[in-house]
């Protein structure tokens, strides 16, 4: 099997440390609209499609939930606690 | 080179295929999603046999690391019987769309759950054909634009939208297992698809999961409408949950 290796974008906000994949993401939305805090908003950096992705740090800040992660039909998100900072290294 | 975390994909999904062919917003990998990981929790990759049909759900042809076969439209149901007829040892998931398993297919499903035929069927609905541009199917809702209801599905004419585990599970025997799922309920989902998954592995006979679906570009609706659509809309008419067989029979 081929392994395939996705770069992030790399964002802390509140209690997560928020990692967007531009390789995978679509820019359908459906994570803003989930976002309990409302952190989750538009950014500059275009994604797969050539359409915009996502960027926390648009509302309160993040508690962590990873409602976004699970609701992103392309796993272009990942959610990492802040105190889970250490475990960051497995891939 | 340091490794960077890598996206949180279930095992079973192959990632060199990834980005995958679904549009922006779109429902199965969801389900997808929650399929994946049931059968990673569940330890039966190996021996695991997923077929697509005809319309959206066969984009899933290069999801998974799993050996995959796609059929004509609605026939994917009686492929995974005779799969599963001649090597029982497979655990077979028929993936369809509400147009493969509710229109053309509609013949194969009622007879594999009638049956009770041990393999599972995953039907994604998401209330038209979207494949084709979004034509009216059996579940469009009462009043909903399609290409093909531009002023709203008339029951009158058209009838109402079919309730498919309805159907089934007053067709199918009591081991049968049924449920209907939603993709804004994705953990709920998995539980009811593992179940379903494991009523097929231990033998107990049939398994028919509805997932409530999404079709952005369908359904013409940005995120916003898109999840009020499903959440309301959808959620109104198609009940989600678990369905038990009535009591007293068999």
């Amino acid at each position: 099997m081929m392994a395939v290796a996705f770069k992030p974008i790399i964002y802390e906000d509140g209690k997560g440390i928020f990692h967007l994949y531009p390789g995978l993401c679509k820019g359908c939305g459906l994570c803003i609209q989930k976002c309990p805090v409302n952190t989750i908003g538009w950014s500059d950096t275009l994604g797969v499609f050539g359409t915009p992705t996502v960027e926390p740090g648009h509302g309160k800040p993040c508690t962590a939930c990873k409602n976004c992660q699970t609701v992103c039909p392309d796993c272009a998100i990942l959610i990492v606690p802040i105190k889970d900072r250490k475990n960051l290294k497995e891939s | 080179m340091a490794t960077l975390p890598q996206p949180p994909m279930p095992v079973v999904w192959r990632s060199e295929t990834k980005p995958h062919k679904f549009c922006p917003g779109c429902g199965h990998p969801l389900v997808l999603k929650a399929l994946g990981e049931s059968i990673e929790e569940l330890g039966i990759q190996d021996k695991t046999v997923f077929g697509c049909d005809i319309g959206c759900s066969l984009l899933a042809w290069d999801f998974f690391n799993l050996d995959t076969v796609q059929a004509h439209h609605g026939r994917v149901t009686p492929v995974i019987v005779g799969l599963h007829r001649a090597n029982p040892r497979l655990v077979g998931i028929a993936y369809m769309g509400d147009g493969g398993g509710y229109a053309i297919g509609s013949q194969h499903l009622v007879n594999a759950a009638t049956r009770n035929e041990k393999i599972m069927v995953l039907l994604v609905n998401n209330t038209l054909y979207a494949m084709t541009g979004g034509q009216m199917a059996p579940t469009t809702l009462p009043k909903q634009k399609t290409e093909t209801s531009p002023y709203g599905r008339e029951p009158e004419t058209t009838g109402k939208p079919t309730l498919g585990p309805e159907m089934i599970r007053a067709i199918a025997p009591d081991s049968a297992y049924v449920a209907r799922g939603t993709v804004s309920r994705l953990p709920q989902l998995k539980r009811f698809i593992k179940k379903g998954l494991e009523n097929v592995v231990s033998g107990k006979g049939f398994a028919f999961i509805e997932a409530l679906s999404l079709c952005p570009t369908n359904w013409r609706t940005n995120a916003e409408e898109t999840w009020k659509f499903l959440e309301q809309d959808m959620h109104g008419y198609f009940p989600v949950g678990e369905l038990a067989p009535e009591k007293g029979e068999e």
